[in-house]
């Protein structure tokens, strides 16, 4: 290992180094003045120089939003394949076949969900 | 050691063990904030190769290798201010914890035989079900913001982890599949044969692109798209905060490049005259080297393209390369 190697009071140094750093970080974020000189324009939201305008949370136009509910059925779905995966050897190509027909009937649906979300006026 | 400093004997047994110098120092926090910063130089530096410049020059003797670490001092030294109206608690916690995600990733892969801060039975699970938390904190700083272009770019990060995430998933199978284990020290002993490149080129060409896809650095900057949004989720950031939001990115790049020499090239493996360590950060490097060559060659993809070729694309090359390796491991089947 290379810890091994290194003297011990090299390991104290680079905790205070690390510790140090850190304690900065803290300190920059927690205690220290949080705004020393306000103006009202410094805390406006960024928009390119412009007049904020609005509110910050827009409407956004959620056209892609089938692909999410895609994710949250396809996602849970492809764990199931690593139990399966990890075991491949001690099951074999008999003990696969349950599986090989379990990713074909998963299969399909995906490619009908696919058809329906590329209609992407129809969400 | 003999106990010659009383009470303060157990602090002095623990700070010197060596599971918590590898903590501290290598691979643990020292070396990822010295390579995070040395990284951000090196993109600096290859990316102004391509286009013929120089990149950064002058903040040191040797081409400007000091630049980034004049840069976290400078940032360190601004103002820290909280935009008005946005939800101070989550606005900071956000991109502090990804730091702390960054660095986990890290902690989980195995640099040489026993050089590894946590070797856990289900490590490469553990690696991209870690990464997979990152989008959520991105939507939440763009949210908590309460300003038109992060809260744009957060979602664009939501929809982004849609197209990559399966894929990525899929294509980690392959290799849990030749391996048969999901303990990244155990893949990289079960390589001794022959690397993973060779019977894995499909699924390795896939974790290359999604991984990239995950990192969001372009091709696939969508979330934070400088020329379109700003910077996206990190536009309303300051000083360190603005510095805690970049770094999870070069961290995730080293992870990343780390756990694809794993996976597929061998990780620690390579001839013996020098240490196995040198091998696994050689290969890390040349892997890093390629993503940023891939960022400086390539223009930034549009959402929808994306989606569509995350949902069709390479998720029939994943199930594709499933398939291969199904053959490669149980043989064809016998009639």
């Amino acid at each position: 290992m290379v810890a091994q190697g290194i003297p011990e009071i090299g390991s104290y140094i680079a905790f205070l180094f690390v510790s140090t750093v850190a304690l900065v970080i803290i300190l920059r974020l927690f205690v220290s003045p949080r705004d020393p000189r306000p103006t009202p324009e410094k805390k406006k939201p960024f928009e390119s120089g412009q007049i904020a305008a609005g509110p910050g949370r827009t409407r956004f136009i959620i056209q892609y939003y089938p692909y999410l509910l895609m994710f949250v059925v396809y996602d849970v779905i492809a764990m199931f394949l690593f139990a399966w995966g990890l075991n491949l050897r001690a099951l074999g190509a008999s003990g696969s076949i349950p599986v090989l027909v379990f990713i074909v009937v998963l299969l399909i649906p995906l490619g009908y969900a696919l058809h329906l979300a590329n209609h992407r006026e129809n969400w | 050691m003999a106990p010659v400093l009383g009470p303060l004997q157990p602090i002095v047994d623990m700070l010197t063990s060596p599971l918590f110098l590898e903590i501290v120092l290598f691979p643990g926090l020292l070396s990822i904030a010295i390579i995070g910063a040395l990284l951000g130089w090196l993109e600096r530096k290859v990316t102004a190769r391509v286009q013929l410049r120089i990149g950064p020059l002058y903040a040191s003797p040797a081409g400007g290798i000091l630049q980034m670490f004049a840069d976290l001092i400078k940032l360190s030294f601004k103002e820290l201010f909280v935009p008005e109206n946005s939800d101070a608690f989550f606005f900071i916690m956000a991109p502090t914890t990804g730091l702390v995600l960054g660095a986990a990733l890290v902690g989980l892969i195995p640099f040489a035989p026993g050089l590894q801060i946590a070797n856990i039975e289900v490590g490469l699970p553990a690696f991209l079900a870690i990464i997979t938390l990152s989008p959520t904190l991105i939507l939440l700083a763009g949210w908590s913001a309460n300003s038109k272009f992060p809260f744009i770019g957060g979602l664009r990060a939501l929809f982004q982890q849609t197209a990559y995430e399966i894929p990525l998933w899929l294509s980690a199978l392959g290799v849990i599949m030749m391996a048969g284990t999901m303990n990244l020290a155990q893949i990289v002993d079960a390589q001794t044969g022959g690397w993973y490149i060779l019977p894995q080129a499909l699924g390795a060409f896939i974790f290359l692109v999604t991984s990239v896809a995950e990192m969001e650095r372009l091709p696939f900057d969508l979330p934070e798209a400088e020329s379109e949004i700003m910077m996206g989720w990190q536009a309303e950031y300051p000083g360190v905060l603005f510095l805690a939001a970049q770094g999870p990115g070069f961290v995730k790049l080293y992870a990343f490049s780390a756990l694809f020499s794993v996976m597929y090239l061998g990780g620690f493996l390579g001839p013996s005259f020098l240490p196995s360590l040198f091998w696994m950060l050689l290969k890390t490097l040349i892997v890093i080297v390629l993503i940023m060559l891939l960022r400086s060659t390539f223009p930034r993809v549009r959402l929808d393209q994306l989606l569509r070729a995350g949902w069709t694309t390479l998720l029939t090359l994943a199930i594709l390369n499933i398939g291969i390796t199904y053959l490669l491991v149980v043989g064809l089947p016998t009639l």
